[in-house]
């Protein structure tokens, strides 16, 4: 199922993404990254429903916490999208 | 046992701190080091713990709550980032090893100022006078660990901002039971134990970093972030807790810290002002033992240290302790408040009281007292 990830420099950083995306009503699950999707070593990411993105990324935006990359999953695969 | 050494530990804790430190011990592993829940389970309650913390003493980002092993742990970071080899840093005439030590193996140059006990004005005038833009940094305890005495940090903080002199402040006995406004007081640094007013595990602690600050670290190592690079990461949390975290102690803090806002902090500290009254109070009236609080134990909060002209200190603690009352005599790892006091020589016994004491328990102590010292 398609999805995107937006990955965090670290749990806690991806902890309060998560806590200021739920307050504006957006689900999201936190997950290990991918080893492959970064260079960084061990990360943490949190997956969005597709639908989702837009309002997320305002959201993030808005509480100042960017993220390190955002990936799109399709089709079996993952492809880095600008935020 | 009568416990009133709750400025060394509160021994008693709200049951729901075991309760959590069984849970963690069963249910968590660490945080930041895996996805499995068990790995989860601990971001969770870490980030939890962060979060009422930041809200306690007013900080928007939970990154700047540092988990440390106790407030010394916290206060060394503190110290060895602000102040160079060699640098200038002003204390107070109150202030713990925790401080003087690490000040004193950098080669600091330590300006104190000093002022009589319970004369905060004394003190202030004191830092104003001391406290110049070429300071590295100021450190002032909250209440000073021997004998209750209440700092004016709000005060001292404000001497700080308007000279651009970074403000650490070693909250030690004032956490959970006096307010501290991080942000309003712009201080570099606060650093405090789990373990006292917070109710939590004794090798629990707190260093909250103020914005913008880039701590040195005391420990390198993994951190479950950044792993491919060999330098710490320079962001916070992280770059300050390298290794395996604490988690049936954080889990115990976040319980601790959870009933400290349950039952409010002015709830507490008119508890435990209430209770030390009436010990000073009744100890005034036994001859030859001197009282160290000012009537109405005005600046002070629930800390009262005691010397007897008959019976040396450690002999008088141990008396106590034969009776079933738990104090701490000496010196209390704090010799600078004693020079302050003029107690240097004698040490005192020191009576600190938490939330569970009840007026029983003192009015007990004070029968005890008075059986010791007739």
């Amino acid at each position: 199922m398609e999805h995107y990830l937006i990955l965090a420099r670290s749990v806690t950083y991806a902890q309060r993404m998560q806590r200021a995306l739920e307050k504006a009503g957006i689900r999201c699950q936190i997950f290990r990254a991918p080893r492959d999707l970064t260079d960084l070593g061990c990360a943490y990411v949190l997956r969005l429903a597709v639908a989702d993105l837009p309002q997320a990324l305002i959201t993030i935006h808005r509480a100042a916490l960017d993220p390190v990359q955002i990936f799109l999953y399709q089709k079996g695969t993952y492809r880095e999208v600008a935020p | 046992m009568i416990y009133l050494d709750s400025a060394a530990t509160t021994f008693q804790k709200p049951p729901a701190v075991a309760a959590a430190m069984q849970r963690a011990l069963m249910t968590m592993s660490s945080p930041g080091r895996g996805g499995h829940p068990a790995a989860i389970r601990a971001a969770e309650t870490a980030f939890a713990c962060r979060s009422e913390l930041a809200e306690l003493f007013s900080i928007s980002n939970p990154e700047q709550v540092v988990f440390t092993m106790n407030a010394t742990h916290g206060l060394n970071i503190a110290i060895k980032s602000l102040v160079p080899p060699g640098g200038k840093a002003v204390v107070s005439g109150y202030e713990h090893n925790a401080v003087t030590r690490p000040l004193l193996a950098l080669g600091a140059r330590v300006s104190v100022a000093s002022g009589p006990l319970f004369a905060p004005e004394e003190i202030l005038a004191a830092f104003d006078r001391m406290v110049t833009p070429d300071t590295d940094a100021v450190i002032c305890n909250h209440i000073s660990n021997v004998f209750g005495f209440i700092l004016p940090v709000e005060d001292i903080a404000a001497i700080c901002r308007k000279r651009k002199v970074p403000l650490i402040v070693d909250a030690s006995q004032s956490a959970g039971i006096l307010p501290l406004d991080m942000t309003a007081m712009g201080a570099a640094f606060i650093a405090m134990p789990g373990h006292k007013g917070l109710y939590g595990p004794q090798g629990t602690g707190v260093l909250l970093c103020g914005e913008g600050i880039s701590p040195h670290t005391l420990l390198e190592g993994g951190t479950g972030s950044l792993s491919i690079h060999q330098e710490m990461p320079d962001f916070l949390p992280d770059r300050l807790e390298a290794g395996t975290h604490n988690m049936p102690g954080i889990a115990g803090l976040l319980e601790g810290v959870r009933y400290v806002k349950q039952r409010g902090m002015d709830t507490i500290c008119l508890r435990e002002r209430q209770l030390t009254l009436l010990l000073a109070e009744g100890l005034r009236t036994i001859p030859g033992l001197r009282v160290y609080a000012l009537p109405g134990l005005r600046q002070q909060a629930g800390v009262l240290s005691v010397v007897s002209e008959t019976k040396d200190v450690e002999i008088l603690g141990e008396e106590l302790a034969e009776r079933g009352i738990a104090v701490r005599a000496g010196i209390h790892c704090a010799p600078f408040a004693h020079r302050t006091a003029g107690t240097l020589e004698t040490g005192t016994v020191r009576l600190s009281v938490s939330d569970f004491n009840t007026p029983a328990e003192i009015y007990q102590t004070l029968d005890v007292f008075h059986a010791i010292l007739r």
